[in-house]
């Protein structure tokens, strides 16, 4: 910013980009008019000035003619006619016999010339009319055949009027193509400007910390207006992408505040109560139980964040997914018959499916070990694969107590957990993976109420 | 299991001074080097029984630095260790010509059952029965007998026992069977291993005396011979 000129509203214009532009297609208007009067300029009067040459041309040749016909006197007669006479405008005559003494004529006496000449008569010379004094003449002068002068003038003026007014239109127009290119410039300058300093408002707000704050868009759906609703999606998504990393950061903060207390207490105990190497044995035990969930909390968020950005494409590979069902059905068997739950199994066979075995091994683990560690003992929780008309579904259902409607949606967010949850192990991590790794793979995930109780459907379409 | 000669890269000096000396308390023998450089320098001049490798390493990452000992035809069984949650770095590194992968942190117990098991690994023979004691498997028949009775074992069941038969007298972690009988490379929240193994237990060793199958506390499970 200059600091010589002041922040006004008329400085800002002078040097805004859009009246820039204006003022330059303004000259470049105005250099284009400046050659095209030229050549008109130019031409005009050429043509004019043939065509005065050509009117007085022949006005002598047929005086020439007149001269070989009837002699001197005659031609003096025809010529005092003529000059009583004027049809074509003011005609100037002049006849000097051979010894340069004028015979008839309406202008004064002059040594002879051939052809096109340009003259002022002397002022004290007669003139035909009175405004006709000093007035600019063009002549054709011609030497008769017996020695004497024929003349034959015409006023320059209708050349000169007509240059005049070459001249003027284009400096009317000029001037006032000028004037409407500033003032348009100008006008178009400011509204722009307004359009600029609304973003530049929104921008500053923005960094102020007010991430919600959008550019206002004018709804005429031109350039800028496009511009700017793709400014205000783009700052949408950031902040979109904003509050999850906020929220991650503060669940992190918050869920892991626990672990890390009780590790502490753990090491704590070991130092201020520990008697024996039994006594350290248990408490170092626990620290490293801690520790290891704590990091267990870590590469889940880890894994999730990756498998979001979807870079885990590489892995993917055609698969049986009813075999795949069935060992992880299987590997839970056992740990379900200890925690007193029926574990159901019913796998359609042959299932294919593309994508990442490790993953998806994780997904059904996951919902499987969810559902068993949900419901009370004595429950029965199902695992299904089942093929469908475009695809398959699994399902992992209990008959437990469910999930509160209003709860459902909240279930697959990281580190949600039920009130009634809260005290039994888990990171609440669980589900946020599945639903990426079914994100990942495409695959629809919804919670069915299966009164009583809860079921999880994975439904995805089979790789054909 | 005694003087197995390891090549350990890792460029962290903390966390290689503590595998080094965990690894030297159990009667290894440990080179160490903190950078891929160095580390493919020793591993193409010495004669180690097994390579641990960092993926991360300064001048020569880990992949690197495997795939070109393995192209100036080095053999030695190789041990990767990566930083946690990354899945295709396991894929990346059996590629890059690595046998084993541990995910950083570990538990040291973890480490010294695997590099045991790659020390060890036996010939690549075709062999038709397993045996410890007077408990028999017959791979071919998919049969296990204890002193002549058929026991009848569940699929997983017989390929927990068939790996711990095959590594008989060494320690197997809990990871090691997720990963190699259920093909899992997480962590489940359930002790999905233990319920197994107490109910091959009772399988094997319920009426028949003397116990087979033990638990290394902190550490896993280990087959053996009663005598």
């Amino acid at each position: 910013m200059s600091s010589v000129r002041p922040n006004s509203t008329l400085g800002r214009i002078l040097r805004s980009a859009s009246f820039r532009l204006t003022l330059f297609y303004a000259a470049l208007f105005i250099a284009s008019a400046g050659a095209l009067f030229a050549t008109v300029y130019v031409t005009a009067t050429a043509a004019m000035q043939n065509d005065m040459a050509a009117v007085l041309r022949s006005e002598a040749f047929q005086l020439a003619e007149v001269h070989s016909r009837i002699g001197l006197s005659g031609l003096a007669q025809q010529i005092a006619r003529r000059m009583n006479f004027r049809s074509r405008g003011p005609i100037f005559y002049l006849l000097q016999a051979p010894n340069g003494r004028v015979v008839v004529g309406n202008l004064p006496g002059m040594p002879p010339v051939n052809g096109v000449v340009d003259f002022v008569p002397k002022p004290d010379t007669p003139a035909p009319d009175a405004d006709a004094e000093n007035t600019k003449l063009t002549g054709f002068g011609l030497t008769l055949p017996d020695g004497s002068f024929l003349l034959v003038a015409q006023d320059a003026a209708r050349l000169t009027d007509m240059q005049h007014a070459i001249v003027r239109a284009f400096a009317w127009a000029g001037g006032l193509t000028l004037l409407l290119a500033i003032a348009g410039g100008a006008v178009l300058a400011n509204s722009f400007l307004r359009r600029i300093d609304a973003i530049t408002r929104t921008n500053r707000a923005i960094m102020e910390g007010d991430l919600s704050a959008r550019i206002p868009v004018r709804g005429t759906q031109d350039e800028i207006d496009q511009l700017i609703a793709s400014l205000n999606a783009m700052l949408g998504r950031i902040q979109q992408l904003m509050d999850g990393l906020r929220q991650v950061s503060s669940d992190i903060a918050h869920d892991l505040r626990t672990p890390l207390g009780r590790l502490r207490q753990h090491l704590e105990d070991a130092r201020e109560r520990a008697k024996t190497t039994a006594d350290y044995d248990a408490a170092t035990e626990a620290a490293i139980e801690e520790a290891d969930e704590l990091l267990e909390t870590f590469s889940a968020l880890l894994r999730i964040a990756q498998v979001e950005a979807g870079a885990q494409k590489s892995a993917f590979a055609e698969l049986d997914l009813s075999a795949l069902a069935r060992s992880i059905g299987e590997a839970y068997q056992p740990a379900a018959e200890d925690s007193d739950h029926a574990l159901d199994i019913k796998i359609e066979e042959s299932v294919s499916f593309t994508g990442d075995r490790q993953l998806l091994a994780q997904m059904i683990s996951n919902l499987v070990e969810n559902a068993l560690r949900h419901t009370p003992a004595g429950s029965t929780v199902s695992l299904a694969l089942n093929r469908r008309a475009a695809g398959f579904t699994i399902e992992v259902s209990d008959n437990g107590p469910g999930i509160p409607e209003a709860e459902r949606g909240k279930v697959f967010d990281r580190f949600y957990r039920l009130d009634r949850s809260r005290s039994t192990a888990g990171s609440g991590l669980g589900l946020a993976l599945v639903k990426a790794i079914a994100g990942l793979h495409g695959l629809t995930i919804e919670l069915v109420d299966r009164r009583p109780g809860l079921g999880v459907v994975v439904t995805g379409t089979l790789a054909r | 299991m005694t003087d197995v000669k390891i090549l350990l890269v890792e460029d962290d000096k903390q966390t290689s001074n503590y595998i080094a000396k965990g690894l030297r308390e159990h009667g290894h023998v440990v080179d160490q080097a903190d950078n891929g450089r160095d580390g493919l320098y020793l591993a193409t001049g010495e004669k180690y029984d097994v390579m641990v490798v960092d993926r991360m390493l300064p001048s020569m990452d880990g992949l690197s630095l495997v795939k070109a000992a393995r192209t100036s035809n080095v053999r030695t069984p190789v041990l990767f260790l990566t930083t946690m949650g990354g899945i295709d770095d396991r894929v990346a590194g059996f590629d890059a010509g690595g046998d084993d992968y541990l995910v950083k942190p570990f538990a040291f117990a973890e480490l010294l059952a695997r590099v045991g098991a790659l020390a060890r690994r036996p010939p690549i023979v075709a062999t038709t029965s397993l045996s410890v004691g007077d408990l028999e498997m017959d791979l071919l028949a998919r049969t296990v007998t204890r002193a002549g009775k058929r026991i009848e074992l569940l699929a997983q069941e017989f390929k927990i026992l068939e790996y711990l038969l095959r590594h008989a007298g060494e320690v197997v972690t809990r990871t090691m069977l997720l990963e190699k009988v259920w093909d899992f490379h997480f962590d489940p929240k359930t002790n999905i291993v233990e319920t197994h193994i107490s109910r091959l237990r009772s399988k094997i060793e319920k009426g028949f005396g003397r116990p087979l199958l033990h638990t290394v506390r902190g550490a896993g499970y280990v087959i053996r011979s009663p005598e």
